[in-house]
């Protein structure tokens, strides 16, 4: 059916794994498969080599390589973090549905953004309870690229610690962002993030899926979710992931020395795919925020318009963008991000995620704009928009 | 320009006749009825995937797409008489009961209200629309979903017939005979003169992404977990006993005999020697009666009492020779009705209480009645 030239423009849902990255893994599916807690010397090599994937990890999140857990993906990295902590969570209205569901088994609030996506500092500070244990924000969100401003929360979060030690307050506070959309395009040293825990995911910066990391600062105790032999110092029994492990270090560390170049290249690639789609249709509807926003989103919708008819029509033409988070799409129902940023339901129908990356060149978001543009001409007129 | 909407469930075969249409010029509405969205435990109707193939076999065709959510009326008209005539120690068929009261009352009622002047669906069957009929003040609106079927319409409506499909291995008119002359009036079935290997062939010389799907098969909402275990959440069940009746010894227990239907071979869980047949229950007492007898007089019948006798047009008459079909794409038997009763010209595996009886004047499907 699908004869049409893929041109992939949803990089936030899935990134593929690079060559580079499936040669490093290859040896540890097959040559290298020893169980690294096993006490013969293969073993001990191929654990030898885990630790080191470990330690490139940790120096580009600038922390100790003890500190990480390994997990499957980002999901579980976030529902380890969550379900560690006793007390009330803050978070927002906007995060991932595993950070709602996880936050939803506390005592919670979920803080509202802005219409753009950010969340105000001052917000977080209103909702913090005395018995608030933690708070979870991610680095950008994954529907509109919206990038908050963690280090503002971070100061916030702060003053209330201060207030705590002063009044002899023993309940920690704890600050916790998903990163999982900012590998390879955002700086993700901890310390200039200002967190306490940090949440990433390989599939999401051209490692593979189904692995992921929490990285907790050593004063967080984390209780296991997963228990057994005892592995990841007993917060993650299991067999250690070894090639999905060292795949997810190659990744990280290479998308991490290109990360300014690639940033750049994506921003500009963003910046001409919206200038088309803006003067094609000024009555499109560009959500984020402008002046912080990943360099690889494009959050556009049509009001008026059915995105998913759109997305259907696009797919025969080979190019493959979101409608709003995949979850949302494939439950359809309406996209929580959008009610909380309080886009109206015929502009939030209309809407596109458009998430750029290693496969888009000049070339992709030309065909990707003449694409777009010839379908919802095509559309508006269907409906008698135009 | 005639506006047909086009009910489509997101199979090849809905996909094929929402493309005929568009191809024969109508000006063609897809809908999708969502029926039924309970997620089971552990498992679930593909409802969302359903939709989602449904809307892009629209898209591809650029027609317009619309979700008519049914599913508060189908578990009332469908779900409950099916949970309630299994209490009951029946065996119901709730795709007929879907037909009559679903698609072709509240699909229908819905679309026409919504502007459309048919609907279409891609069963195997055909109609005869006969002479056009004339829109007078009189005949315009229909008194659909009034009554119990179309018997006390004036004679002078001219009514459609409903005729066996070409491919008689596909035919699906015994789903269809509780539905009314009135509303096959106004219903169009493209597919009726296709055979199931073409409909596939013209899906995939379209490029429809349906083209290859996998057939559904059975009660979507029971399908992938069997009808015991779907039973099993809505009733109170009681072990009893299995009697064989050449004995009228208990040979075994059963877990419920509301999950035992008439001529069931298999799932007894009597081990041994040749198969047991059900042969008959008993709800009061709680038991299940079987045999070895392939032959047992329980299984063969060559008379059925029938009730909720409906005709999608005039009623047969009294001795009229039939065709009688006792259950999907079973036999045409020789056949006749005298009041309440049918007589078969051979004796038939009987069919279990609840299901169906469908009558047929040569090609015609003229209705049908329940087994009691």
């Amino acid at each position: 059916m699908q004869s049409a030239p893929i041109t992939y423009l949803d990089h936030a849902a899935a990134t593929p794994v690079a060559n580079f990255v499936v040669a490093a893994m290859q040896p540890y599916l097959t040559d290298q498969f020893y169980n690294p807690s096993s006490p013969y010397a293969p073993a001990i090599r191929v654990r030898h080599d885990y630790e080191t994937a470990k330690a490139e990890i940790a120096a580009v999140l600038g922390v100790k390589p003890d500190e990480l857990v390994m997990t499957a993906g980002a999901t579980e990295s976030i529902n380890l973090i969550i379900t560690s902590v006793s007390g009330h969570v803050v978070t927002s209205s906007i995060e991932h549905q595993a950070v709602l569901a996880a936050a939803a088994t506390h005592e919670h609030t979920f803080v509202q953004p802005d219409a753009n996506g950010s969340i105000n500092p001052e917000s977080i500070t209103q909702a913090l309870r005395p018995d608030t244990v933690l708070v979870s924000i991610a680095l950008a969100n994954n529907e509109l690229g919206t990038i908050q401003s963690l280090k503002d929360i971070a100061m916030a979060l702060e003053a209330e610690r201060e207030r705590r030690r002063i009044a002899h307050e023993p309940m920690p506070l704890y600050f916790h962002t998903d990163a999982s959309q900012c590998a390879g395009l955002l700086d993700l040293h901890v310390s200039r993030l200002g967190v306490d825990a940090l949440t990433l995911n390989a599939g999401k910066v051209y490692g593979p899926k189904q692995v992921g990391l929490l990285w907790a600062a050593n004063y967080v105790r984390l209780q296991p979710v997963v228990v057994g032999g005892g592995q990841e110092r007993g917060i993650r029994s299991g067999t250690e992931n070894v090639a999905g492990t060292i795949g997810f270090a190659k990744a990280l560390t290479v998308a991490d020395q290109h990360r300014k170049a690639e940033a750049a290249r994506l921003h500009q690639l963003r910046d001409t795919l919206r200038a088309r789609l803006e003067q094609a249709f000024p009555w499109a509807v560009i959500s984020g925020n402008p002046k912080k926003q990943l360099p690889n989103f494009l959050h556009i919708s049509f009001p008026g318009l059915d995105a998913e008819r759109l997305l259907f029509a696009l797919e025969t033409m080979g190019v493959l963008v979101a409608t709003g988070s995949a979850c949302a799409a494939n439950k359809g129902t309406r996209s929580h991000v959008l009610t909380a940023i309080g886009m109206p339901p015929e502009v939030a129908d209309g809407s596109l995620r458009i998430s750029l990356g290693k496969l888009t060149d000049q070339a992709a978001v030309d065909r990707a704009a003449d694409c777009i543009i010839s379908v919802v001409r095509a559309e508006s007129q269907r409906v008698g928009n135009l | 320009m005639t506006r047909v909407y086009v009910g489509m469930s997101g199979g090849v075969d809905s996909s094929v006749t929402a493309a005929l249409l568009v191809e024969q010029g109508y000006d063609v509405t897809g809908v999708y009825m969502k029926n039924w969205s309970q997620d089971l435990p552990g498992l679930k109707c593909p409802w969302a995937d359903d939709l989602a193939d449904a809307k892009r076999v629209a898209v591809q065709l650029g027609i317009d797409f619309k979700v008519f959510d049914f599913e508060q009326q189908y578990r009332d008209k469908v779900v409950q008489y099916m949970i309630d005539e299994y209490k009951l120690g029946r065996t119901p068929n709730p795709d007929i009961m879907c037909n009559q009261e679903v698609k072709f009352k509240l699909f229908l009622d819905t679309a026409l209200e919504d502007g459309a002047d048919m609907i279409a669906t891609g069963h195997y069957a055909r109609v005869d629309h006969g002479e056009p009929v004339r829109a007078t003040p009189q005949n315009r609106v229909f008194p659909i979903g009034i009554g119990d079927g179309g018997n006390d319409f004036e004679e002078q409506h001219a009514h459609a017939h409903l005729l066996l499909a070409a491919d008689e291995a596909k035919d699906q008119t015994y789903f269809l005979y509780r539905v009314t002359g009135e509303a096959l009036q106004k219903t169009l079935f493209p597919l009726g003169d296709y055979a199931k290997a073409q409909v596939r062939d013209m899906a995939r010389t379209r490029g429809l992404w349906t083209a290859t799907k996998k057939e559904s098969m059975g009660v979507c909402f029971v399908g992938q977990v069997g009808m015991r275990d779907f039973l099993a959440q809505y009733v109170q069940s009681q072990p009893g006993d299995i009697v064989d009746t050449t004995t009228n010894k208990a040979i075994g227990r059963h877990d419920g005999a509301i999950f035992y239907t008439l001529g069931q071979r298999h799932g007894l869980e009597v081990g041994g020697g040749l198969p047991y047949y059900v042969v008959g229950k008993n709800m009061d007492k709680n038991e299940v009666y079987v045999s070895q007898n392939m032959n047992d007089g329980a299984m063969w019948k060559n008379e059925l009492t029938l009730t909720g006798l409906h005709w999608i047009n005039k009623p047969a008459a009294n001795g009229e020779p039939l065709r009688a079909r006792l259950r999907h794409r079973g036999k045409l038997l020789p056949a006749s009705l005298s009041g309440a009763t049918l007589q078969l010209v051979e004796p038939e595996r009987a069919a279990a209480a609840g299901q169906s009886a469908v009558l047929y004047r040569g090609n015609e499907c003229l209705g049908g009645g329940i087994v009691a």
